[in-house]
């Protein structure tokens, strides 16, 4: 079954097609939520938010693409939950994202030198996207994480290409400045400033 | 973070490095910023780290979902006219039939809903002390004037402007009731002030008997059906 006969068949109430989407969209969505949250409980709450959400309003979606528009209501989905941490400051952000084990690639053959390395550069890669304000940090996570284009990511963002490009290019360079800064703590593989 | 040379190129250099890295620039400003970055080593060096820190990110794998996030629709409720959605009005509506009927008794006991006042007869007016339950209203009480023809109610008597009118009796209940009490009515003159005579249960007007009656009755109703929604649920979080 396609995707658009999935939607179809959601869109008048069938319970199992929509699930079909969401096991097709929920590792993105939660890598999103956990990228954007820095912690795993309430990234998982924002990607049961955003399924929830997106079943009661897809009567709603008028077509194009239904990876953009599941995005968007996890993007919302994770403002909601920031405000309401900032509002009551139950945890600090920072403090959480230490706690995620946050890995880019596993294999197998890995020394545990190697493993330990990884580690530290997801905590630190974790530490810098954080220190972003949310409005940039939502981009580069969906354009240099997860891989989305231009086009997609201001749909997502319901943005601008304009301003998606310099939210880009500005998150980029403060993510970069926040790892030159603390470059003696990196592994010296991954130095920026050779 | 890395220092150029000539520093408003640099910064518009600058402002296109993120898209340079990722290919999207137009031929014309690819060429702009090859040709600047050949010769300004800041820049080059501030496009080498941009590089590292986007291999960096894209390094970053997905990480696999703790659990399903797939979606379960409550069961619609199976023929039960008593869930609990269909019946979150029963305890408030339950609560302000009960106040009602409340309110009713007590003004029943205390007769505060007898009608007493009495009657202006013009010049010799007569104020008529009646017990309560014998009183009847001036829509109730019928009344003739002299030089007209019929009867009228009283309160459409005293609407046209009649001083002049007599009261016409009606069927008591009982004997004792229709007795007023020695010294209350009097000076009635020829003018015709005249008794007002009891009419209806208790001398309200309307059925207030009947109407207690009917909110008990709708009390228990209520009450028979909040006791039946509860034990189905709860038997449901039994089940459950």
């Amino acid at each position: 079954m396609d995707e658009q006969e999935l939607i179809s068949r959601s869109k008048d109430g069938d319970v199992d097609a929509f699930n079909l989407l969401v096991e097709q969209y929920q590792r993105l969505v939660y890598n999103l939520a956990l990228r954007m949250l820095g912690n795993a409980e309430a990234a998982e709450d924002a990607s049961q938010d955003t399924f929830l959400s997106a079943y009661k309003a897809i009567g709603k979606f008028r077509g194009g693409s239904f990876k953009s528009w599941v995005l968007r209501i996890a993007a919302n989905s994770c403002h909601d939950k920031q405000r309401v941490a900032r509002r009551y400051r139950v945890v600090s952000l920072d403090t959480l994202l230490l706690e995620t084990d946050d890995l880019p690639q596993s294999n197998n053959t890995e020394s545990p030198e190697d493993y330990a390395l990884r580690r530290e550069l997801g905590r630190f890669l974790s530490e810098g996207l954080a220190h972003l304000p949310e409005d940039q940090r939502l981009v580069v996570i969906l354009s240099d994480v997860q891989g989305l284009s231009y086009d997609e990511v201001a749909q997502v963002t319901g943005n601008s290409l304009g301003t998606v490009k310099s939210r880009l290019n500005r998150g980029r360079t403060r993510l970069r400045d926040f790892l030159l800064q603390r470059e003696e703590l990196l592994p010296s593989k991954f130095r920026l400033n050779k | 973070m890395f220092r150029g040379k000539g520093e408003p190129l640099c910064r518009k250099v600058r402002g296109l490095l993120s898209e340079y890295i990722d290919s999207s620039l137009s031929s014309e400003d690819k060429s702009f910023v090859e040709h600047h970055l050949q010769t300004c080593e800041g820049c080059s060096k501030e496009l080498e780290s941009l590089r590292v820190t986007v291999r960096l990110l894209h390094s970053v794998t997905e990480v696999p979902v703790p659990r399903s996030f797939t979606v379960t629709v409550p069961e619609p409720k199976r023929g039960s006219a008593f869930g609990p959605a269909s019946l979150r009005w029963l305890r408030p509506a339950t609560a302000i039939v009960a106040i009602a009927l409340v309110v009713l008794l007590a003004g029943d006991f205390s007769h505060a809903f007898v009608n007493n006042a009495g009657v202006n007869s013009g010049s010799n007016a007569t104020y008529i002390q009646l017990a309560p339950s014998y009183v009847a209203t001036e829509q109730q009480t019928m009344v003739t004037v002299p030089g007209v023809m019929g009867q009228m109610s009283l309160a459409t008597a005293k609407a046209v402007g009649y001083t002049n009118y007599n009261v016409l009796p009606s069927s008591p209940p009982s004997e004792a009731a229709t007795q007023p009490a020695p010294g209350v009515l009097g000076g009635a003159g020829p003018s015709g002030a005249g008794m007002i005579a009891p009419q209806g249960e208790a001398g309200v007007g309307w059925p207030l008997r009947q109407i207690e009656i009917g909110l008990g009755a709708a009390i228990f109703v209520m009450l028979a059906l909040i006791i039946v929604s509860r034990r189905q649920r709860r038997e449901k979080a039994h089940a459950r």
